[in-house]
């Protein structure tokens, strides 16, 4: 720390004494009080100083606790960069990214508490179409455990990395590699920490014209782990995998097609579990989705849990301008790299897709999305409207899968108790067993379950602006999910005690099953077909000063716990004519059905100065991408809480 | 000692009343590198922090490709950086070219440069003059903001007595 304090001591007297001295701070405070104990309160404090060409960077961070992460009260991250004819060096917290990400892609999402900077030093060259870049440090990588807000675990690297990029005319040509020593503490501390040796090589390829764009990314991965052990090959731990990543772009006046294609291959595992193993992609390793960033909150809710280690996939979107009408149409097709079958329950072996596109067996996990959207202005670019519809199909985890022969050993013995004529062996029964009836049969078993979700959702925005400088807005999303277990077969499972799987009459006219049991149970405990999701807000803001949203979010149904909700706000029972609430008989033993459903909040957002904002929001969210006043961002959900937020720059 | 560190930061801040951005290396949609002064030497400069997931950013990009074509002769430039990450990034240059938006767009997939310029919520515009000093900066975009950066462009250009083609709007 005292070290730390003569270096920027040192820093801001060099930066006082050299004759272009620039200074520049911003400020970015967050404060959450709610009743279920979702509070926070963190302070971030940037300062830049940069003088000729040499820049500095400061970031302090006070919170207790913040949202997501550690309670911290010091300097979080720190860099001071020189750059001059060609060459750049920077010392401290480094975040570099190359080519698409499928080797190094570095960044800091205090959203989602990741990090996976380097502290270290960067060394760069870039003269002409040559750019040498070396990076070398560590990396201290806390991940999300089993706590929605504090981390539980963490990834320490030793790294180095090293690019060569070539630009020729409209073409540019990298080779990056990434050597990491890691020690790798696995999820939940189940297992014991892995020391673990990481080596990645990747090619990068560029083509950018006018008319048409193509990228293509290829890296490949070596990954062993240290053994103790005399008798053990440490080649016997090598894991070895790959990543791919197309895209493909063609732009027509004003229309584009963008296609991309993906193929990650490092680790595979049946169903959605993955394994917390050595051969998994590494954390600085953040490559594309291949899939629509939504930015309507029910359809950010549905976000497929990309599986980095093993998917490959496809998608097509296209954008054009008809007049002042624009219109967007997207396709994505996503799925593992194999098929799985059980052999006995627990018991997967793995088929590889045979082509390079990706499967539709409900074992390699499918995810199939199509979003079509149509935007633009009329009366005179006073009326902004925007009307999407979006499907999604994806088949979660597959329970077991099984589609092959089963044997049916009824073999018996018939026993021959008579006594032989040795008499030593008078007393025992000798068993003959020489004749036997074998009566094994094999017939046919399937017996596949899985988890399928299917939801479609119309998000739709509409916005007057007035004379006056003062607009006002009204959106509604509306979405209908289906969440379901889905029983094909004739089989309805797997007894573990007779190592066989369960039929009802397996040599006649069995039945045979395809039926969908639906995981989706309301406020009751009922079961229900469909979960109906809503959100209504209204908005009227006063450019440039300040802007109120009111959200109405409701649904009908839950496919997890079911939360319970004795904090209902007075936003909601305002709406609901619930009068008593404000005569201080707010019943939170027994509060009302209709509240435990709904969510309502208001926001309001208020431009002290240009540079300077301050937004208040009160009442209850259920969580999720959330879009207001004109920011987007990710809310954690919480009831009847406040939320002050406050960022200044100077 | 260290929070007296951190006093003198904030004391030199505050007493930096117009700040000043730092020249960087930027990267353009099209593949080439430049630098961000390079855009100064015509005129101010409108930086504008946006993503293809932003729908509050797209609604004001509309109006800067308009200001950036109409005071084009005066030497302003509009700048949009694309803070879409690399697993988005391919996406950036279909959304612009269905636009047919004329401004200048770069790429910043770590965000270093939108930390560079403070640039703490989405979106965030800055207006920078000549010789690099923020004129204005706006975070987040209400229907009609796009008035006050109008605003701040036309004093600009009457502070320095320069001529400029009236801008029509429709809701100033």
């Amino acid at each position: 720390m005292k070290n730390r304090n003569s270096i920027f001591l040192f820093l801001i007297l060099t930066f006082l004494y050299s004759d272009d001295f620039n200074v520049s701070s911003s400020i970015k405070s967050g404060y959450c009080s709610s009743y279920d104990f979702y509070d926070f309160s963190e302070n971030l404090l940037d300062v830049n100083l940069f003088s000729n060409n040499v820049f500095a960077w400061m970031q302090y961070e006070y919170s207790n606790p913040p949202e997501i992460g550690f309670p911290l009260n010091d300097v979080r991250k720190f860099r001071i960069e020189y750059s001059a004819a060609g060459l750049s060096l920077k010392a401290g917290d480094i975040y570099e990214f190359w080519g698409r990400g499928l080797l190094l892609n570095q960044f800091d999402d205090q959203v989602t508490n990741f990090d996976n900077g380097t502290r270290g030093l960067f060394f760069e060259y870039n003269k002409g179409p040559l750019i040498l870049s070396h990076l070398n440090g560590h990396s201290d990588i806390w991940l999300m455990g089993q706590d929605a807000r504090i981390p539980g675990y963490n990834n320490k690297h030793n790294m180095m990395a090293t690019r060569i990029h070539y630009d020729w005319n409209k073409v540019s040509l990298g080779l990056t590699q990434l050597k990491s020593n890691e020690i790798h503490e696995k999820a939940l501390n189940i297992n014991p920490t892995a020391i673990l040796n990481h080596n990645l090589r990747g090619t990068y390829l560029s083509f950018i014209s006018d008319n048409v764009d193509m990228f293509f990314e290829y890296v490949d991965k070596i990954s062993a782990e240290k053994v103790d052990g005399f008798d053990i090959n440490p080649n016997d731990t090598l894991k070895r995998g790959h990543g791919v990543y197309g895209n493909f772009n063609i732009y027509l006046g004003s229309w584009a097609l963008s296609t991309e294609y993906k193929r990650y291959a490092f680790d595979a595992s049946h169903t959605d579990f993955t394994a917390d193993d050595y051969g998994n992609r590494i954390n600085f390793q953040q490559m594309p989705t291949v899939a629509k960033e939504h930015n309507d909150a029910l359809l950010g809710r549905l976000v497929h849990n990309y599986n980095y280690n093993d998917e490959r996939g496809i998608q097509f979107e296209i954008n054009g301008s008809m007049g002042s009408l624009s219109l967007l149409a997207q396709y994505a097709h996503l799925s593992r790299n194999h098929t799985w079958q059980d052999t006995a329950r627990n018991n997967w072996v793995s088929k590889p897709i045979d082509n390079y596109l990706p499967g539709s067996d409900p074992s390699s996990l499918p995810y199939v999305e199509n979003y079509f959207e149509t935007s633009g202005y009329s009366f005179n670019d006073r009326l902004y409207f925007k009307i999407g519809l979006g499907n999604n199909k994806e088949v979660l985890k597959t329970n077991w899968f099984f589609n092959g022969e089963q044997r049916d050993v009824s073999s018996y013995y018939v026993y021959d108790t008579t006594y032989n004529e040795y008499d030593y062996y008078e007393d025992f029964p000798i068993i003959d067993s020489s004749e036997f009836f074998d009566t094994t049969q094999y017939y046919q078993v399937e017996s596949k379950m899985w988890q399928e979700s299917k939801a479609f959702t119309i998000p739709m925005e509409f916005n007057y602006s007035m004379n006056n400088g003062y607009t006002i807005g009204v959106g509604f999303q509306y979405q209908e999910r289906n969440f379901y277990d889905r029983l094909k077969g004739n089989s309805s499972g797997y007894n573990t005690s007779d190592s066989a799987w369960v039929m009802e009459n397996p040599y006649g006219d069995t039945e045979y099953f395809d039926l969908k049991t639906s995981k989706l149970r309301n406020r009751d405990y009922d079961d229900v077909d469909m979960q109906i999701n809503r959100i209504l807000y209204l908005s009227i803001s006063h450019a440039p000063k300040w802007s109120l949203t009111i959200t109405h979010d409701w649904t009908n149904a839950y496919d997890g716990p079911i939360p319970n909700d004795p904090y209902y706000n007075p936003l909601e029972a305002l709406l609901y004519g619930d009068f008593q609430y404000f005569l201080g008989k707010r019943n939170s033993v027994a509060p009302p059905a209709w509240v435990q459903n709904r969510w309502v909040s208001a926001e309001f957002s208020y431009n002290i100065t240009p540079s300077q904002r301050l937004s208040v929001m009160y009442g209850s969210i259920q969580g999720g991408l959330f879009c207001s006043n004109g920011i987007c961002r990710v809310i954690p959900p919480f009831n009847d809480g406040i939320k002050l937020s406050y960022s200044a720059s100077f | 000692m260290f929070k007296k560190t951190i006093y003198i930061y904030l004391f030199l801040s505050v007493i930096n009343a117009q700040e000043k951005i730092p020249d960087m290396p930027i990267k353009l949609l099209d593949g080439s590198n430049t630098r961000l002064y390079e855009f100064l030497k015509d005129g101010p400069v409108i930086i504008d922090f946006w993503a293809t997931w932003c729908a509050p950013c797209k609604k004001l990009m509309k109006h800067l490709n308009k200001f950036h074509t109409h005071f084009s002769d005066n030497g302003l430039k509009v700048l949009a950086i694309s803070t879409d990450t690399p697993r988005s990034m391919g996406k950036v240059k279909s959304y612009i070219r269905s636009k047919n938006y004329e401004f200048f767009v770069a790429v910043d997939p770590n965000q270093q440069v939108m930390k560079k310029l403070k640039a703490e919520l989405m979106p965030t515009t800055i207006i920078v003059d000549r010789e690099g000093m923020v004129l204005y900066r706006h975070q987040g975009y209400y229907p009609g903001d796009e008035n006050k950066i109008l605003k701040q462009i036309t004093d600009y250009y009457n502070a320095l007595d320069i001529d400029y083609k009236p801008y029509q709007t429709t809701t100033l």
